[in-house]
């Protein structure tokens, strides 16, 4: 028996020749960072578990387009991106399509609907609420660095800019950060 | 009007963040470390930014209810058991060993440099004037490609769709149907009628190597909406595995995610060579 972990490639590598049994600790290794991600770019608990949850459905869905050279990690999370830019565009749809109705009751249900996600966000902290308020570019990019551990050269890879772009956009983030969370 | 001050702060506001984080080259560390001590106003923002930092880095982390585990176990409990009569049927048909196939890509992946795709558009561009020659050696060809580049900016769609389909009984060469399709992308801008031509072509062209010059023309247009549709609608069509290789290609390069179903029907297509199938499971793994 050997006490070195294996690592994430490998065990891909393993789920992609169908022993789906090794998804089992990389589902331990990242479900909650993964569920951590989506949250603070969502704002919603429920929802993140769901997308989490996708997340782990398409890793089993596509194994086989796993490329065992390619880093687990970048992988997973540029999976988890593209769920949670799906989600928004189906949520972009139903907006749109809300709006052609011209129901004004719906309308009215939707700002409703708005303003008690708002009431939900203002039992959070006010780091959290001061989070939800940049633009998620800059919310996403915060996150990975200060929430997700990840570098300049790994952000920039995984949102295909250059190492010292993504330090860039990172300190403009903060500093966005900042004007909102001292704001009063 | 501004300060030498007022500018100045400006111009180290960009620092701070890197500052705080002990990121900054010495010299600028040093430029800001200068500065502080006479500016108030710096020395709140970063004030702010430490404070900040902590409360970042303080901040617990979200935990998911263990309802995500069990659902988890669950779904791959179903997988497994999805997977337990396939493996079944699959052992004993196993498949001859494939021989290793290297497919390179012709158009740029989306983490590759500008050069490499200046690069790519010198080779394309340097195919396109080697297929000119070419076809100026032909008697009939000679003509027609002549007219074709002289008359390339005010073709329109229709002469084009025209010249491209044997509908009027004269049949142009697939050389011919080649240079028209080069040259048809020279003048037109995204929205114009030729795109719908160029995917005509595409669909319905009997020879690849016309349906190949007609993808690159595409590419060149891609900026419009109907390229993308149509080069989805194209993976479920295409049989060739020039054509599907780089429509693959295409598809991965232009970010076209709802290709993901299609990429995948073709992954799984008995009819589809290894190699189309490799590239097909590659592409997916980069758009998911």
């Amino acid at each position: 028996m050997t006490l070195t972990s294996t690592s994430d490639e490998e065990l891909m590598a393993a789920v992609r020749a169908d022993d789906l049994d090794q998804l089992v600790p990389l589902f331990e290794r990242y479900h909650g960072p993964l569920f951590n991600y989506l949250t603070r770019l969502t704002n919603d608990r429920d929802l993140s578990e769901d997308l989490t949850q996708t997340v782990f459905e398409r890793i089993l869905k596509y194994r086989s387009s796993y490329q065992p050279t390619q880093p687990f990690k970048a992988w997973v999370y540029q999976m988890a991106r593209n769920v949670h830019a799906d989600h928004w565009q189906r949520q972009q749809k139903l907006r749109v399509a809300d709006t052609d109705v011209e129901d004004v009751e719906r309308t009215g249900a939707l700002r409703g609907g708005a303003f008690s996600q708002m009431r939900v966000s203002n039992s959070h902290d006010d780091l959290h609420e001061a989070l939800n308020l940049l633009p998620v570019p800059q919310r996403e990019i915060l996150v990975l660095n200060r929430f997700q551990g990840f570098g300049y050269e790994e952000i920039g890879k995984l949102l295909g800019c250059t190492a010292e772009a993504a330090r860039v956009k990172a300190h403009r983030a903060l500093q966005a950060l900042r004007k909102i969370y001292f704001a009063n | 009007m501004k300060t030498p001050e007022l500018s100045a702060c400006h111009e180290l506001e960009a620092l701070l963040p890197a500052y705080v984080e002990h990121s900054l080259p010495a010299a600028e560390a040093a430029r800001v470390a200068a500065h502080l001590p006479n500016c108030p106003s710096c020395q709140l923002q970063v004030t702010q930014l430490r404070a900040l930092t902590n409360d970042l880095d303080a901040a617990l982390p979200e935990v998911p209810r263990t309802v995500l585990r069990a659902n988890f176990m669950a779904m791959l409990e179903e997988q497994k058991q999805l997977l337990k009569p396939d493996a079944a049927v699959a052992k004993p048909v196993a498949a001859p060993a494939q021989p290793e196939a290297k497919v390179v890509s012709m158009w740029p992946t989306a983490g590759l440099n500008t050069w490499m795709r200046v690069a790519a558009s010198i080779v394309l561009i340097a195919t396109g004037v080697l297929l000119g020659r070419n076809l100026h050696w032909g008697p009939q060809g000679s003509t027609e490609v002549a007219t074709a580049a002289s008359d390339s900016n005010q073709q329109t769609h229709t002469q084009l769709a025209r010249a491209l389909t044997p509908a009027n009984g004269q049949v142009v060469s697939a050389s011919d149907r080649i240079q028209l399709v080069n040259n048809s992308t020279k003048e037109t801008e995204p929205g114009d009628a030729t795109v719908q031509v160029l995917l005509n072509t595409l669909n319905f062209d009997p020879n690849p190597n016309v349906r190949l010059a007609t993808c690159e023309a595409l590419y060149r247009l891609r900026a419009d909406p109907r390229v993308r549709e149509g080069l989805v609608h194209a993976l479920s069509v295409q049989t060739d595995p020039n054509v599907q290789i780089t429509l693959i290609d295409m598809v991965v390069s232009m970010q076209v995610r709802r290709a993901v179903p299609q990429l995948e029907k073709l992954s799984k297509r008995p009819d589809a060579l290894p190699v189309v199938r490799a590239q097909a499971e590659a592409g997916i793994g980069k758009l998911i």
